[in-house]
């Protein structure tokens, strides 16, 4: 009896696991298999190549690359610094309102994605709200040309990405004891003092939760850009599906998805580190 | 405070240190730094801040302790670090609010008297806060009785609180205590109490009030263990009772009658149980007579 109710978390793991291996780790080798392996023309192995690697060590693919990374993490820094506080304001100061509020931010969820790219161009265009509210109010004479640049990329990033960022700051901050504020405050501490080294340290999981599901997501985001840089700027996820989508050159988006995936995990890596070691206190040894 | 006024001054600025009711430790902080805390941010130099910490540490007997979160703690000792946390950075008054409301009893006594030696040695003026009467009577030098409404109502030591409270509120909260209410007379003669169906009692009025006055309302309030119940007539009290045992509940060093008197109100006596085999056993339903000395009455203001 003991055995058998023991192995059913596991049974029932099973279809997901299933389901995970079959469309995500086979396809991930395949992939990989591609990038890495030369076939003959019988389909048979005939050894290891970096030669679908190395195609893509050119400056042009380091900018792609570089601007993603940029992409991704002034998306998260953004989001991170109007989420925040935003998350703050919701868990401490929210009170009775703080479920109308949450619901305020999963809202626009319910609409498609595409719906919303459509709203911020009425928003962003010559004759848009923007700028028409901004001739009546004297600030410039002619409309600002707002579509099309980074600006609204970035705009549109932060809009999509920060109930990413806010939610699981937000439950941090929830389950957070306030009284340690008090506390802090009591022995001496400022505001100032008592976030960085009280609240700061004590929601990093949220914080570090809020900033990967915003940075590894961003990093790749292809449809943005797309839809609201126009075609001028590249970025790697726009490079992939123009070489996925065109004919013939499938095996090249499946390197340069590789490549992209062990830059994505690198950066990764040292940002985890990175806040870590920022949001950790340093306990003293040498006592 | 001393004195200045402090209402204006902003909390972090205080003289004034707090110890939290939940202890309000800092979970990712190891016992070091949560008491390192104020020191630290008072910038003072590292060496000093280690061996005061290091002294406190000793003086807490939590040396043992030091690399450890507050999560791998027991309450008496997170109690103590929370404490210790509070006094290291010597403030002028230290502020405890119910500090003992999460300890189980046992140990509630001992850190109790430990409070006690440790104030005795800072000579830092502690502020206790509680609900919990034996522990305010234990500790206090000075107590406050406040009310629901947040007015204080009595000031004084604990001995004067307990035997001579100003109203029935405080007569009531602190301590046990049987509450009469009844009508003032015969005032300048041999002051005397009447209570209705139960006749008239012999109050004392040496100390007497303003509100006093013949014929006013009144309530009188008479401490439990402040009558004696016997079976037997007895001399030499100056107010008599009788009434019928309704239950008894044995507390061990005291026994709690609870009497019904002939006009249906109850009072509670407490007997000490001074002898393994006492002369005389009172049982349930038994006719009892109770007396009590006018001077250990106290009159109250309705």
């Amino acid at each position: 009896m003991q055995d058998r109710s023991s192995n059913l978390p596991f049974a029932i793991g099973i279809p997901a696991l299933l389901w995970q291996i079959l469309f995500f780790y086979v396809p991930l080798l395949l992939m990989v298999g591609t990038t890495l392996v030369t076939f003959a023309e019988d389909g048979s192995f005939t050894g290891l190549t970096l030669q679908n690697i190395g195609r893509f060590v050119t400056p042009v693919y380091g900018r792609v690359i570089l601007s993603s990374i940029l992409l991704g993490l002034s998306n998260t820094t953004l989001c991170l610094l109007i989420g925040y506080p935003l998350a703050y304001f919701l868990a401490f100061t929210g009170k009775r309102f703080k479920n109308f509020f949450l619901f305020l931010l999963i809202v626009p969820f319910w609409t498609n994605f595409l719906l919303h790219v459509y709203a911020w161009f009425f928003v962003l265009e010559r004759n848009g709200v923007v700028n028409t509210a901004l001739i009546h109010l004297g600030l410039i004479e002619t409309p600002i040309h707002f579509l099309n640049s980074i600006f609204a990329i970035m705009v549109m990033m932060v809009y999509y990405y920060l109930p990413f960022m806010v939610l699981p700051i937000y439950s941090s901050l929830e389950r957070f004891d306030k009284r340690l504020i008090e506390a802090s405050l009591d022995l001496g501490a400022t505001s100032l003092e008592t976030f960085r080294k009280i609240v700061l340290p004590l929601t990093r999981r949220g914080i570090v939760g809020g900033f990967f599901l915003v940075y590894i997501p961003s990093f790749a985001e292809f449809a943005i850009p797309e839809l609201m840089g126009g075609d001028k700027l590249m970025f790697v996820g726009n490079a992939i599906s123009h070489y996925v989508l065109g004919e013939g050159t499938g095996s090249l988006g499946a390197s340069f998805t590789v490549i992209s995936c062990a830059i994505l995990l690198l950066t990764s890596g040292f940002l985890y580190w990175l806040l870590e070691k920022l949001l950790t206190p340093k306990q003293r040894c040498d006592a | 405070m001393g004195n200045e006024d402090i209402s204006d001054c902003p909390i972090n600025k205080r003289p004034i240190n707090i110890v939290f009711q939940n202890y309000a430790l800092f979970p990712h902080l190891n016992v070091f730094e949560n008491i390192a805390y104020s020191l630290k941010l008072k910038k003072l130099p590292k060496i000093l801040i280690q061996q005061k910490v290091l002294k406190i540490l000793e003086a807490f007997h939590l040396e043992n302790h030091i690399y450890k979160l507050p999560s791998q703690l027991s309450g008496g000792q997170q109690q103590r670090v929370a404490l210790a946390r509070a006094i290291v950075g010597e403030p002028d008054l230290l502020l405890l609010d119910e500090p003992l409301a999460a300890l189980d009893f046992k140990l509630r006594e001992k850190v109790l008297l430990e409070l006690i030696e440790l104030q005795e040695k800072l000579k830092i003026t502690f502020v206790y806060v509680t609900h919990d009467q034996f522990e305010a009577l234990t500790v206090a030098d000075q107590m406050a009785i406040m009310n629901h409404e947040g007015t204080i109502e009595q000031i004084g030591r604990p001995k004067e609180i307990y035997e001579f409270p100003v109203s029935s509120f405080v007569a009531k909260f602190v301590g046990t205590t049987n509450i009469l209410p009844g009508r003032l007379c015969n005032l300048d003669e041999a002051p005397e109490i009447e209570i209705a169906d139960l006749g008239h009692f012999k109050v004392d009025i040496s100390q007497k009030k303003t509100w006093m006055s013949e014929g006013c309302e009144m309530v009188m309030s008479i401490r439990p263990e402040k009558i004696f119940i016997t079976k037997k007539i007895t001399k030499n009290f100056s107010n008599h009772l009788i009434g019928h045992v309704h239950s008894i509940v044995y507390h061990g060093r005291s026994t709690q009658y609870n009497i019904v008197l002939k006009n249906g109100m109850r009072l509670q006596v407490f007997e000490q149980n001074e002898e393994h085999f006492p002369q005389e056993v009172i049982d349930y339903d038994n006719e009892v007579h109770l007396y009590w000395q006018k001077e250990n009455a106290v009159l109250l203001e309705r």
